[in-house]
């Protein structure tokens, strides 16, 4: 279209210069014709007027010349005649051809008949055929000049053609634009609606695997309770009873039986030894400290656990925690508290740790800060920093660890201290 | 020789069996009831108003240091032993508050059961070796760590007396005997004490003195 326009544009200029130098060309030669016509009466008239037959001669000659440019102005114009002019032109040419015809016998005139007749012949031939030609040549110029506004006419008709499609163009081109964004709008319109349904559907699955994870952490947290009740007082309490009986045969055995005492130590040895494995082992699942005692308690005993049994040394801040605590808060807090010294224990070198628990009316805040190596926690975010993000995330709290190598690490939680729903569902689903 | 009337309180039958019969090695010590909860050990101990009830921690409907605490708070003169398979300070805090007086581990109860039962029996507190000794492992590992120094050393030489025999569960009256003072004078001493150690109750005291080895 643009294209398109650019080429009309370019066809109205050429037609438009054209015009006008057929124009102009054909008024220079009409002109000239003029002149010419104009120049021959003169010379017709300085002949006649000539007594000197020398500078009579030399008048004819000039009149010969000028006759003979009058003749190629003619062709010349003939060439390019347009259909309107072939009337004014034919009576133009007719006339001329008269014209120069009734001169033919002056100009045979000798000096006494040139004084004799010359200045009848131009008054009475002469200037009006002259004007006669010249008023014929002004006709056609009047077609020329006629030509030309039509030819403007034609141009300004073309123009305002050119304009109206260019409206029409401009419209129509709106009009598409309208429909265009119309179409995309519908379009993109229908993709959101996909595209939220679609986040809906990532949503809902997404809290499904969140109530799935806190399924899961509970229920392992119940068998862990029950295995660890299991060891401690079933097998804890066997074992202690194994032990009070090996001390009561020991108490009856004849003081002699050297054998007999030896093997019997022997098994106490092991007994005790199993006692002991047994009590780690249900410390480890769940430590009944816990529930026995309270969160605090139970922090403070891994607190001293780990710096009996490492190089660690643990250090335990604690506000009083409100009696009401829901177990699950508990857990949390003492399984993120475990998990951190676990880590700062085998992987950061620690020497220190630091453990902070404090709490308001609405949030209860637990810190964690190490001396150890630290690391990237982008990077290396293991499963344990992982589990602890899911039970933080499922009490609704916020879980943060700020580490880089060489500057230890401190991890940051809290939880809010208003019940939640999904906590009483939870609790629910287990028990 | 007035003999010492016991009451066996635990839930596993054979653990009952073994300490009647360590008990029964000595004469003078008579085992006359068992309960298997904590219920069963109350109404025994209102009941029969035994010298010494041994008491396990994990019993079910009433575990073992609630019914020491429920004991305790009918002013008997009975004295509670607990049982335990916990060697750390938490539990042995919650039985001293609950008014305990001994506390023994159950991997050594065959050996120390007859010394914690007398002890107990002439008014002492009594603790199983291997519990002080983490005791005082856990308290001087946090001094070095911490790098605090050792708040014994701020006391006048008689409130280290004066903390030995609170320790020792002696009441005011006995230890203003003892120390030629005033009652009055000895709770300001034990004001005093308890502040200079930063402790907030007699059982805490207790604890403080285990771990410096003042008392077992």
């Amino acid at each position: 279209m643009g294209l398109n326009s650019l080429s009309v544009l370019g066809e109205i200029q050429a037609r438009n210069q054209h015009i006008r130098e057929d124009y102009f060309n054909r008024d220079r030669i009409l002109e000239q014709l003029r002149s010419d016509i104009f120049l021959s009466g003169t010379y017709v008239r300085d002949l006649l007027l000539e007594q000197d037959p020398k500078q009579a001669d030399l008048h004819r000659v000039e009149l010969q010349k000028t006759r003979s440019r009058i003749a190629s102005n003619i062709g010349a114009y003939q060439r390019e005649l347009r259909p309107q002019e072939r009337k004014p032109f034919h009576e133009f040419t007719t006339e001329l051809d008269a014209y120069f015809n009734s001169l033919q016998p002056a100009l045979e005139w000798n000096a006494a008949q040139r004084q004799e007749y010359g200045y009848a012949f131009m008054k009475n031939s002469l200037l009006p055929r002259r004007m006669m030609i010249v008023h014929l040549a002004d006709k056609i110029s009047e077609v020329n000049q006629r030509q030309l506004d039509a030819g403007n006419l034609q141009i300004a008709n073309l123009f305002s053609g050119f304009r109206r499609s260019l409206i029409g163009l401009l419209i129509l081109m709106l009009l598409c634009g309208i429909v265009l964004a119309t179409l995309s709008m519908r379009r993109i319109l229908r993709l959101e609606k996909i595209s939220a349904a679609r986040f809906g559907e990532v949503e809902r699955a997404r809290e499904a695997l969140q109530d799935l994870s806190a399924r899961l952490i509970a229920v392992q947290e119940s068998e862990r309770r029950s295995l660890s009740r299991e060891l401690h007082d079933e097998v804890g309490q066997s074992l202690s009873a194994i032990l009070l009986g090996i001390g009561n045969v020991a108490a009856v055995l004849p003081k002699q039986d050297s054998s007999a005492r030896a093997q019997l130590q022997e098994l106490r040895r092991l007994a005790e030894t199993t006692v002991a494995v047994v009590r780690d082992m249900s410390l480890l699942l769940r430590p009944s400290m816990l529930d026995d005692l309270g969160l605090i308690p139970a922090v403070q005993w891994q607190a001293r656990e780990v710096s009996r049994t490492s190089n660690v040394y643990v250090q335990v801040h604690a506000d009083p925690i409100p009696e009401d605590l829901p177990d699950e808060h508990k857990t949390c807090i003492y399984r993120i508290v475990q998990e951190a010294l676990r880590n700062a224990v085998r992987h950061a070198q620690a020497k220190t740790v630091r453990v902070r628990l404090s709490h308001d009316a609405e949030r209860l805040a637990l810190t964690i800060q190490d001396d150890g190596q630290g690391f990237v926690p982008e990077r290396e975010k293991g499963l344990g920093l992982l589990g602890i993000q899911e039970r933080v995330t499922h009490l609704r709290g916020t879980f943060s660890v700020a580490s880089n190598l060489g500057e230890g690490t401190l991890i940051r939680v809290e939880l809010p201290l208003v019940l939640q729903r999904s906590t009483e569902d939870a609790f629910h689903t287990i028990s | 020789m007035m003999s010492v009337r016991i009451v066996l309180a635990d839930d596993h039958t054979i653990m009952r069996h073994g300490l009647r019969l360590v008990l029964n090695r000595e004469p003078d010590f008579e085992v006359i009831g068992e309960a298997s909860n904590g219920r069963e050990a109350i109404d025994l101990a209102i009941r029969e108003n035994p010298d010494v009830v041994v008491m396990d921690i994990a019993m079910p409907l009433l575990n073992g240091i609630e019914a020491a605490r429920r004991i305790h708070e009918e002013r008997l003169k009975t004295a509670v032993v607990i049982l335990s398979m916990h060697s750390d300070e938490g539990y042995i805090l919650k039985a001293l508050r609950a008014g305990a007086r001994g506390y023994l581990l159950k991997d050594s109860a065959e050996t120390d059961l007859i010394q914690a039962i007398r002890a107990v029996c002439s008014g002492k507190a009594f603790f199983s070796p291997a519990v002080s000794k983490v005791l005082a492992d856990d308290y001087l590992r946090q001094m070095r760590q911490q790098g605090v120094e050792d708040t014994y050393d701020l006391l006048t030489p008689r409130e280290r007396e004066l903390l030995q025999l609170v320790a020792e569960l002696k009441s005011t009256k006995d230890i203003a005997n003892l120390l030629g003072l005033s009652p009055h004078t000895v709770d300001t001493h034990r004001g005093n004490l308890m502040q200079k150690l930063n402790v907030h109750s007699i059982p805490e005291l207790i604890l403080y003195a285990v771990r410096k080895g003042i008392i077992t």
